[in-house]
């Protein structure tokens, strides 16, 4: 048994991990990629920390900012909490080796982000998220040549052992030699990403299905503030790469079919660099209003110039052209609203614990929540960091200062016999077309804009599809690298979530953030609803309830840009 | 489109391989790995390969088509199926294979682990605060720091085939991320410890994992960085720095290589004396020419100037072959050619330049 397994290796995992290390615990970290594939490494743009190195900035000026830009759903003491370590937490990002850009001081360079009242976004060119992973794996691999900690690459985490109300272990799914197995520790501490993959159009990994939040759900934990899903404005038609912020941040233009910068009519000041949820319902309007180009917009860096473009945005470059077939040195890049960013989870207080003794949640996959109804872009690798972090450290505590929890064999059991029953089915659905409705359905009628009539629509769609699942089937019934078991495993973690998300939808009766409903209430409505939605899973399906928002100093105010 | 796969199947269980054809409808847009998961939705379920980002980063799916290695999220295959070509799908090589496309990276990653791959810091503390580095200083390593991992690499190294406790390319590359980096305060002892057996000189310079890294890595650029470096630091018992070096000397004086020179400085006289009837016969075969007087190539200046280039600013090793890369890039992106580079960003034909609502559309 470990004192702590980490489940997930994304930036989250792997920051919690080396903390739950460092503070004197054997860890165990369970991951179904290898820890360098996890989808941190796609981030782009950066992160933030306000250290003042390209303009004044404060942390108390990063905190009013999130605040802000959480459309006042956010929780003030996790967001001071973030803005006020994210400065230390990035220096030690850099001390162990980060690669990160630079200055003309030779300082950690900061680039202006999304509704940022000054450049704090920490980068290193546009593979920020890529330069973060892999100094958290070197940092995981010094580790594990000096102590315990040990990462169980490959294995697919299925179900939480929770026994007399404490969290135990996790059942996992060895993905190279086959078979379930219990992986015990006194601690748990889930850290396994998001779940875009819910949308079609999506810049998240396969890998990104909401495994945690459906775990914790079935496990009969709160979920919080579901019905906040963030789409971010330039992904790349047709695949739905993003294209990162930073590009607006290098000063690029949002262009309609005329070569308008239609942002100036919908965020006079701010234009291209307003906050994400109002830059993609102005998209979308756009869109929808015939000034599109294929069901897009456009992304101009022309004006750059080449140099500008090579040296800073390399990647997106790339990008560009292997998906889309366009060199932004001489042609706009086409770019629509795609799922993005999961801005709700696993309920925490702000170490990361949740309701459940011994279990921890980080990252993506958990809602403290520092975004609220929106996040900034750059905010969610410092959460990922921060409280990790915080996370890891909570969780060896605990695991050190308490005996093991007792462990029988009935929640493997239960899981074998259920695992036997899905791969003895031999005629049905395979998962597939369940999984690709359940994409452009949530896409159509949960997306940008939401609607009454279209969410009660999606309700029965959902039901529909969930009555398929019941009967799908896998056809590959081996033991090794059976991801055909896995993919039928997450479109079920899939379908949960989504009922879900969509009855919160449905219960928030106003517009906030990244929940906007233009037809029947386009305001916002802080009378009734500044609180967050709470989610709980019964035998009749999720249950809603509310929580308060934590408040410290900032009274909501209207919110523009 | 209507896509066509040869794919080499490998049950692990039975211990069986097969070439097995599919045929399928896909997006003109599809990626080689949007047909994976086209032919393993809708054809076969037991087909095993890896996956994630679908966007180059993750590095999970380097597999072989026709031979090669690629990053099958990156390989578009539209020109592929217009032209009727029917593509063998195989996992990569030099790693064992578990199932279908998927390899045991083990091997892979324990080479890793091998060049202690993290910083050891110590050369300066910064206290609260960041190092304070140049850019330019950091760019040393800006391509090493650009490996996902994926290996495309080693997969194609012809050393590793040789000798498969070869560390290879990737894990080279990530000694150099280190070497290179000012921050470390170990580039000696990691220079010493990469020039031992299966390391830096290990390299036969064929160039496969420059050509198959499909994130610009160059880790055989990244190699002679190391080497650069090793004899900066006076690291150069083992025969093939002093191959290299000896190279460095010729090509300056004479613009070419002087072969016949090069046996005895590099492994002395005593054991030169044995190779003398091989070069002997070169010489009859008019391949090299004799010794004295040293013959200077008619462009001697031009590899000069290229190892002044190298030199520029006092910067020698690693940091002078950045700044030929540098340079090289430049010159790669001015010889675009193609048709948007001839009409320019804003020329006849391209998207309308960008305007303000309200603001007057003034030509130029
Ligand atoms: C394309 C893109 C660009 C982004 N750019 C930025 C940016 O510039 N700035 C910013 O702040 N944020 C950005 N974000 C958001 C940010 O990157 C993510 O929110 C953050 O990285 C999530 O990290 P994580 O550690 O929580 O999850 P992940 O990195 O997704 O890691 C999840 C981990 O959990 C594991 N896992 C999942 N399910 C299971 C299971 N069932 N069993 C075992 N293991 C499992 C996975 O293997 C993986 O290791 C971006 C997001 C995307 C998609
Ligand atoms: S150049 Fe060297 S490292 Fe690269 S593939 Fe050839 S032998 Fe291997
Ligand atoms: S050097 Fe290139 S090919 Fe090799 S592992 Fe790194 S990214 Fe892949
Ligand atoms: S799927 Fe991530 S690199 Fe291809």
């Amino acid at each position: 048994m470990h004192d702590v397994v980490v489940v997930g290796a994304g930036c989250a995992g792997m920051r919690a991990a080396i903390e739950a290390f460092d503070t004197g615990a054997d860890v165990g970290v369970v991951s179904k990629l290898h820890p360098t594939r996890s989808h941190s490494g796609a981030a782009e743009g950066g992160i933030n920390a306000a250290l003042g190195n390209s303009a004044e900035d404060s942390p108390e000026k990063h905190a009013f900012d999130t605040v802000k830009g959480s459309d006042y759903l956010g929780d003030q003491d996790a967001i001071e909490i973030l803005a006020n370590e994210a400065p230390g937490d990035i220096y030690q990002l850099e001390h162990w080796g980060c690669v990160f850009s630079r200055n003309d001081e030779g300082k950690l360079a900061q680039r202006p982000f999304g509704a940022a009242g000054s450049p704090r976004t920490v980068y290193s060119a546009d593979i920020t998220g890529h330069v973060l992973i892999h100094v958290l794996y070197e940092q995981t691999m010094k580790r594990a040549a000096q102590g315990p900690l040990h990462v169980y690459e490959e294995f697919f985490a299925w179900r939480l052992a929770i026994e007399g109300g404490r969290c135990v272990g996790v059942i996992c799914w060895d993905l190279v030699n086959g078979g379930l197995k219990l992986v015990t520790g006194k601690s748990i501490v889930l850290a396994t990403g998001g779940m875009g993959r819910i949308y079609r159009a999506t810049t998240n990994a396969y890998a990104c299905n909401g495994d945690g939040m459906a775990m914790a759900l079935r496990a009969g934990l709160p979920l919080k503030d579901m019905e906040f899903m963030q789409f971010h404005p330039t992904t790349l038609y047709p695949s739905g790469v993003l294209i990162t912020e930073g590009c607006r941040g290098e000063g690029g233009f949002l262009i309609n079919r005329d070569g308008e910068r239609f942002m100036a009519r919908y965020a006079p000041n701010a234009l291209e660099l307003a906050s994400r949820d109002v830059v993609s319902r102005s998209e979308t309007t756009e869109i929808e209003g015939g000034r599109g180009v294929n069901g897009s917009v456009l992304l101009d860096l022309r004006h750059l110039g080449a140099e500008r473009i090579l040296t800073r945005l390399p990647g997106s470059r790339e990008l560009a052209m292997t998906f889309a077939g366009v060199d932004p040195i001489y042609d706009p890049i086409p770019v629509r609203p795609g799922a993005h960013y999961h801005m709700g989870g696993v309920a925490t207080d702000n170490w990361g614990a949740t309701e459940v003794d011994g279990l921890y949640a980080a990252g993506e996959v958990a809602c403290v929540s520092v975004h609220g109804a929106n996040r900034l872009g750059g905010n969610s690798l410092m959460e990922t960091i921060t409280f990790g972090r915080r996370a890891g450290q909570a969780a060896a505590e605990h695991a050190l200062s308490s005996s093991p929890g007792s462990i029988s064999g009935a929640p493997l059991a239960d899981a074998e016999r259920d695992l036997g029953r899905l791969l003895a089915r031999k005629e049905g659905e395979r998962p597939w077309k369940i999984r690709d409705e359940l994409g452009s359905s949530m896409l159509e009628n949960f997306g940008v804009f939401r609607y009454g009539e279209r969410m009660a629509k999606q309700l029965e769609i959902i039901a529909g599809l969930r009555e398929r699942f019941e009967n799908v089937v896998v056809e590959d019934k081996g033991d090794v690298f059976n991801t055909d078991l896995t993919g039928a495993i997450e479109l079920g973690y899939m379908l949960d979530l989504a009922w879900v998300m969509v009855q919160a939808g449905i219960a928030r009766t106003e517009s906030r953030g990244a929940h906007s409903r233009p037809a029947d209430f386009p305001e916002r409505d802080d009378e009734k609803f500044l609180k967050h939605s709470i989610t709980r899973w019964t035998d009749d399906g999720p249950e809603l309830s509310d929580q308060e928002v934590r408040m410290t100093k900032w009274q909501p105010e209207v919110r523009s840009y | 489109m209507r896509v066509a796969l040869k794919i080499w199947r490998f049950d692990a269980q039975r211990g069986e391989r097969a070439l097995k054809e599919y045929e399928v409808d896909a997006p003109d847009e599809a990626t080689l790995l949007d047909c994976l998961d086209i032919v393993k939705d809708r054809v076969d379920g037991t087909l095993a390969y890896r996956k994630s980002c679908r966007m180059m980063i993750c590095g999970s799916c380097g597999m072989r088509m026709d031979g090669a290695a690629v990053l099958a999220c990156k390989v578009r295959m539209y020109e592929i199926a217009e032209a009727g070509q029917i593509p063998v799908i195989s996992a990569m090589g030099n790693l064992p294979i578990v199932k279908d496309l998927v390899v045991d990276m083990q091997p892979f990653w324990g080479k890793i682990r091998a060049v202690t791959p993290w910083l050891e810091p110590g050369y300066a503390d910064p206290g609260e605060k960041e190092h304070v580095v140049a850019q330019k200083r950091m760019d040393v390593i800006h391509k090493e720091s650009l490996c996902i991992m994926c290996g495309c690499c080693v997969s194609e190294c012809n050393s590793m085939e040789a000798d498969p406790d070869f560390l290879g390319p990737a894990a080279l590359a990530k000694g150099m991320r280190f070497v290179g980096d000012p921050r470390d305060q170990a580039s000696v002892e990691r220079l010493q410890a990469l020039s031992g057996e299966h390391g830096i000189w290990d390299c036969t310079r064929c160039y496969f994992c420059q050509e198959r890294c499909p994130k610009g890595v160059d880790p055989r650029d990244a190699i002679a960085k190391l080497g650069a470096e090793a004899m900066r630091e006076g690291i150069d018992s083992d025969m093939g720095a002093k191959h290299a070096k000896w190279f460095v000397t010729s090509a300056k004086t004479t613009g070419w290589l002087r072969e016949t020179e090069l046996v005895p400085k590099t492994q002395g006289i005593a054991k030169s004396v044995k190779d003398v009837k091989f070069a002997m016969g070169l010489v009859k075969h008019g391949k090299v020419p004799p010794p004295f007087p040293p013959h200077v190539a008619k462009h001697v200046e031009e590899a000069r100037a290229l190892y002044d280039l190298v030199k520029h600013d006092g910067e020698q090793g690693a940091a002078g072959i950045v700044q030929g890369e540098k340079a090289l890039g430049r010159l790669e992106h001015h010889d675009d050619g193609g048709a948007a580079a001839a009409r320019g960003p804003y020329g006849p034909g391209s998207f309308a330049k960008p305007y303000l609502p309200g603001e007057q559309e003034d030509a130029e």
